[in-house]
This record gives structure tokens, C-alpha cells and sequence, in this order.
């Protein structure tokens, strides 16, 4: 316990210090305006920003990068309350019932209580990732490279399951991922892989220009195809603090929303995204009005708006106990430890406390700031959100490019994002899925690692991965959620042909 | 838009079957010391198989086809006017990487940015040149000046 005290007393020297207090606040403010603006997502934010971390420290890089991914969930949910147009993907639910309390005059309580339902979330998710992230670390140390190849095969597998669209497709995305990760020089044999004789390819793709023009470039073109004219609702927004009624309607659901958010945020894939609409789903459900739902109802923007909020916590749980990412974003914050040359894994807690303890701190903070930028800023990001796409998008572009050149100073990189770019931009016409391809990207070298391992370590016994239990495990529920499509679509029929 | 749908696995059976021709030509290995080529073969062949399937599913999924296309309908439409602004902006992109290194930071920036904001204002000139303008200094000032990040200085040798 004392070593608890210990560490958490580092992380507040290391939070509260005046720049890391600085960063963090530019963190927030960033991801509460990427949230509010339509068209560019907290991944291309991240992956603009990530060249401009390389000169500061590790935990100040962690500790904004981290306030951009939070920020803009809460930023995400005044978009969807004042426009009826989702900010980010896991605010979509908030539309239902945060635009109609704004139709009826309750846009107000609505901000507010997004604003506090999603502190609170917030508080108890960077609480529970302090209590659970230690014993996690503890059962990862158990982990040989057996059970890390089987670990990164159920995390694709389970975010192949949790995607969007067609399971198919998110796997097939998956592969890609990988073998784009094996472009370069082979770290056993120093061999050359699928360079095709082209000299900056040697080093392997870069982390930054795949993912700038994948969430960047991709998401402006495919956004100049459609027209984002913004509509803002035009009354003036009163009465932010929520009144006791509401509290007493929204408590309930906020904390559910929490725990419900945590839990699921730490699965592969979208966590965040299904915690907002299975927090929606239970408070209907648990409701004694389920009827009212959709029409406004405070707990129909407190629940999800919690969820989503307590997913980001969540998603730090596997990136720091076992260095895997969960989603996208925190796949951009491995790759930005890697950068910095930090291992992220069990001993990260043990190797690194400053940077572990420095970004739990820091998250308190950032919520409180959130709730300060949120509720008296508001008038701030409505005006914000009135900036033509037509205006913004270049400047997008150009953040693109500068993030992109500046890593390597190399105008091939550029290239490299524009094609990605265009990659990004044909996969979002033909509905595959882009996170399954960073995440496979990022664990790729450590899929090939663990396996070469694993094979030389048994004398090249191919069944090692269904000899140790942990391994066994992993492989038969990917398994499983691979073929639960299959069984459940073939019991479907079943059915259907008896009756 | 049927056959649009349908090549994509055509796509990944022909790209897994090359990526396992490569793999092969960089050496596989064995099971006990596994080669440079061993997880790109394995790669290329799951691409391949799974790419295969998608084939097959779009092929022979005629009776959800109805269902496909409207679940599809408005991304899936391949608009050619509504593409030509991506085109042009891409256009444009391309035209920065060429122009970077013979004209400069400043005033490739300058030129790809007044391109772009006419692009979605073609009848006004003076908003665009002072966006345009503005933002090359600002971003010039902030990324190269503040931030300390090397640019080519091209024909403005005295940036």
C-alpha cells in the first residue's frame, strides 16, 4: 500500500507541473474541438500531433495525446445535442434524445449533464484503471510468446467481430494490416521484404503518414463529396447546471453508464461505440417509461454520454498492462511510446511509473478542465462549429503534410500518405473498416516476434500454441467469435425452416 | 456497381496469391528457424483465402443482393461529379510533393492552398488569396520558426 501512495504521489509531481498541467490543457481544448467539429476525428488529430511530441518527454507526450483521445468524447456529445449531427462516432446515441431536449428548450441541461455524466465516468474509470491496471500487469508477466502471438490473434479476431460491417471484410482489413507491417528490413536475418528496390521503404512504413492519410486525407476527401452545411440551433442555450429532478433521473444511469463503458472499452474494437448503445439499450430496458425514449429524456444523453467517456479509460488497461491496443487511438499511442523508445507491456508500470502514474494524474485534471471548457465555453464551440468546411479542410490538409514531412524531413512520406490517403478514401466507399488495419499494422512485429519465438523456443513444434493453457484459452474463444457469425446465422435458418 | 462490389475480392486473391510467390523467393524456412518469408506466406495465403470468400459471398448472394443494394445505396454510388473535388484535391497534394523542393515551404504552401480554397469558391478571388497567404506565414512561423521543424526554403532563400 505504501508503494500505492508512493507512486500516486509521483504522478501528481509529474501532473502538476506546470508544463505537463500545460499539455494536458492542450490536450483537452484540442480534443474538445476535433469532438465539435465534424469531419476529423481524434485519430487524425493524434496522428497530425504525434511529430510534435517528438521533442518533449514521453510522459508529457502520453499525457496530451491522451487529453486529445477524452477530450473529444466530451466534445463529441454538443455537436450531437446542438445539430443532430455526431461529433464522433460514440456520441451517434446521444443524438437521439440530446437534439430533442434541445427542440424542446433543454439544450441547456442537456450540455450540462453530458458535461458532469461524463466527469463522473471519467473519475471512476481513471479509478478503477488505477486499482485493476497493477494485478493485470502482475498476470502479463506470466505471458511467453506463445501466449502473446494467441493474445494478438483474439484481439483481431474480436475486433474483426465487434466491427461495423461485415466480419469478412474486417479481417481481410486485419491481413492487410499485417502484411503492411512486414514491409522492410526482416529483424532476424536483416533480409529486405517488399521494398520493390525502393530505398526509403527499408525502414518499413511509417507509422504516422499511414495512419494521416488513412483517418486524415481519406476522411477530407471522402467529406468533400458530401456537403457538411451545418445547421446550429439558433435559441440561446440557458440553465447548463441540471436541475435536481434531473440529477435524480440521470445519477443512476451515469454510474451503470460508467461501469458499463469501462468494462467494454477494454475489449478490442469499437468498445466505446457499443458501450454508448448498450448503456442506451439497459436504461431503456431498466426505464419505467421506455416509450419516452427517443422523444428526450435526460437519461437517454446521461447514460451513453458516461459510457463513452469511461471507455477511453478502459482502453488504456490493455495498452499499458499488456502493450496491446484496443482501438485505433491508443494503437497511435503505442506507436507514439515506441517512438520514445518506451516498451509498453507488464513491466511498463514497474520500468516507467512516472509516465503510468503521471497519465492517471492527469486525467483527473483533465476532466475537471473538460467540465470548465465545456459548460462556460460553450458559446466558444457553437461559434466554432459554424466555420465552413469549405475554410477548414485545407487547413486539415496542410496539418496532414507538415505532421507527415516533418518526421524524416522526407517529401516520400508525403507520398506515402496521399497514397494511403487514397486508400482510406476508396475502403470508406466500399464500407471496409480502417481501425483493424492500424491495430494489425502496429501489432504486426510483435505477431512475428512472439511467433518466430514460440517456434524456435518448442524446436519447432507447431502445436505450442495448444499447450499452454492461456494460449489454448485465447485461441479457442477467437475461434469461437469467428465462427459464432456462422453458428448463429445457420441456427437462424434452422429456426426458420421448423417454423 | 454490382461488378464494383464484386472485384475487391478479386483483389485480394490476386494480391495474397503474389504475396505468397514473394514470400516464397525470400525464403520460408522450416518450422524450427522460420524465415523471412514464413509470416508474409502465411499472410498472403489468409489473404488470398479470405479474399476468396468475399468473391464467393458477393457472387452467390442473390437473394440478399436487393438488400445488399440498398444498405449500400448512397455510399456505394459512384458519383463521378461528386468526385471531382477529392480528385482535384489529391491533384493538388501530388503537386505539393513536386513543387516542395523547387519552390519552397512558403510558397508551395501558398500556391497548393489558394488552389484548394478556390476549389470550393471558384468566383471569389480576394478571400482565398488572403487565407491562402495568411496561413503559409502563420504556419512557416509556427512549425519552422517555433518549432524548429526543416523546411526546404527553395526559391525564398531568405526564409
Amino acid at each position: 500500500m505504501a508503494g500505492f501512495f508512493e507512486n500516486l504521489s509521483l504522478g501528481c509531481h509529474v501532473a502538476f507541473s506546470v508544463a505537463n498541467l500545460a499539455y494536458c490543457f492542450i490536450g483537452v481544448f484540442i480534443g474538445t474541438l476535433i469532438g465539435v467539429l465534424p469531419g476529423i476525428g481524434p485519430i487524425g488529430a493524434i496522428s497530425m500531433l504525434l511529430p510534435v511530441t517528438f521533442g518533449i518527454s514521453p510522459a508529457s507526450a502520453i499525457i496530451m495525446l491522451a487529453g486529445i483521445y477524452y477530450g473529444a468524447q466530451y466534445g463529441g456529445s454538443t455537436t450531437s445535442i446542438l445539430v443532430n449531427i455526431p461529433g464522433e462516432v460514440t456520441s451517434v446515441v446521444t443524438c437521439l434524445d440530446g437534439y430533442q431536449m434541445a427542440r424542446q428548450g433543454r439544450a441547456g441541461p442537456a450540455l450540462g449533464i453530458a458535461a458532469f455524466g461524463s466527469f463522473i465516468a471519467g473519475t471512476i474509470g481513471t479509478i478503477i484503471l488505477m486499482f485493476v491496471a497493477k494485478p493485470l500487469s502482475e498476470l502479463g508477466l506470466r505471458f511467453g510468446p506463445s501466449e502473446y502471438f494467441s493474445l494478438i490473434i483474439l484481439a483481431l479476431a474480436l475486433l474483426s467481430y465487434l466491427s461495423h460491417g461485415s466480419i469478412i471484410k474486417a479481417i481481410i482489413v486485419a491481413i492487410l494490416g499485417i502484411s503492411l507491417s512486414q514491409i522492410g528490413i526482416d529483424a532476424v536475418t536483416a533480409r529486405v521484404r517488399f521494398t520493390f528496390g525502393i530505398l526509403e521503404l527499408q525502414d518499413g512504413l511509417g507509422l504516422v503518414p499511414v495512419v494521416m492519410g488513412l483517418f486524415g486525407v481519406g476522411e477530407v476527401l471522402i467529406n468533400l463529396e458530401e456537403s457538411l452545411n451545418i445547421e446550429v440551433f439558433q435559441a440561446r442555450i440557458k440553465g447548463l447546471l441540471p436541475s435536481v429532478r434531473d440529477w435524480a433521473d440521470s445519477i443512476g444511469a451515469i454510474i451503470r453508464g460508467s461501469f458499463l463503458g469501462f468494462f467494454l472499452g477494454i475489449l478490442p474494437g469499437g468498445g466505446a461505440i457499443i458501450a454508448t448503445f448498450a448503456s442506451y439499450a439497459l436504461e431503456k430496458k431498466l426505464s419505467k417509461h421506455p416509450e419516452k425514449f427517443g422523444t428526450g429524456v435526460i437519461e437517454g444523453v446521461a447514460g451513453p454520454e458516461s459510457a463513452n467517456n469511461a471507455a477511453s479509460s478502459g482502453a488504456f488497461i490493455p495498452l499499458f498492462t499488456l502493450g496491446f491496443p484496443s482501438n485505433a487511438i491508443t494503437a497511435l499511442l503505442l506507436g507514439a511510446l515506441m517512438i520514445h523508445g518506451v516498451q509498453a507491456g507488464p513491466s511498463f508500470m514497474d520500468k516507467h511509473p512516472d509516465i503510468f502514474w503521471g497519465t492517471v494524474i492527469s486525467m483527473y485534471i483533465g476532466n475537471a478542465m473538460l467540465v470548465i471548457l465545456n459548460l462556460p465555453l460553450i458559446g466558444l464551440w457553437v461559434k466554432i462549429l459554424k466555420i465552413p468546411y469549405r475554410i477548414l479542410f485545407p487547413l486539415l490538409l496542410l496539418l496532414c503534410i507538415i505532421g507527415s514531412y516533418s518526421i524524416n524531413n522526407s517529401k516520400f512520406d508525403v507520398l506515402i500518405m496521399v497514397i494511403f490517403g487514397v486508400i482510406g478514401y476508396v475502403f470508406r466507399k466500399i464500407d471496409y473498416e480502417l481501425s483493424p488495419l492500424v491495430i494489425a499494422f502496429v501489432l504486426g512485429p510483435i505477431l512475428e516476434t512472439s511467433l518466430r519465438q514460440s517456434l524456435l523456443i518448442s524446436g519447432g513444434d507447431i502445436f505450442v500454441f495448444f499447450k499452454r493453457p492461456i494460449s489454448v484459452a485465447c485461441l479457442a474463444i477467437a475461434l469461437t467469435v469467428l465462427l459464432l457469425p456462422v453458428i448463429l446465422r445457420g441456427s437462424r435458418r434452422l429456426r426458420e425452416k421448423i417454423t | 456497381m454490382k461488378k464494383y462490389v464484386r472485384v475487391d475480392g478479386l483483389v485480394w486473391v490476386i494480391l495474397g496469391i503474389a504475396m505468397c510467390i514473394g514470400s516464397i523467393r525470400l525464403q520460408l524456412g522450416s518450422f524450427h528457424t522460420p524465415g523471412p518469408g514464413f509470416l508474409p506466406f502465411l499472410s498472403g495465403a489468409s489473404l488470398g483465402f479470405f479474399g476468396l470468400i468475399q468473391m464467393l459471398s458477393t457472387l452467390f448472394a442473390v437473394a440478399n443482393e436487393q438488400q445488399q443494394q440498398n444498405s449500400h445505396e448512397g455510399r456505394m454510388k459512384w458519383d463521378w461529379r461528386k468526385s471531382l473535388t477529392p480528385f482535384l484535391t489529391l491533384m493538388t497534394l501530388l503537386a505539393y510533393i513536386l513543387l516542395l523542393e523547387p519552390l519552397g515551404f512558403v510558397l508551395t504552401t501558398f500556391v497548393c492552398l489558394l488552389l484548394l480554397f478556390k476549389f470550393s469558391e471558384p468566383k471569389r478571388w480576394l478571400m482565398p488569396l488572403i487565407l491562402s497567404s495568411v496561413t503559409a506565414v502563420l504556419s512557416y512561423l509556427l512549425f519552422s520558426v517555433w518549432l524548429q521543424s526543416h523546411f526546404p526554403k527553395g526559391l525564398l532563400t531568405f526564409w
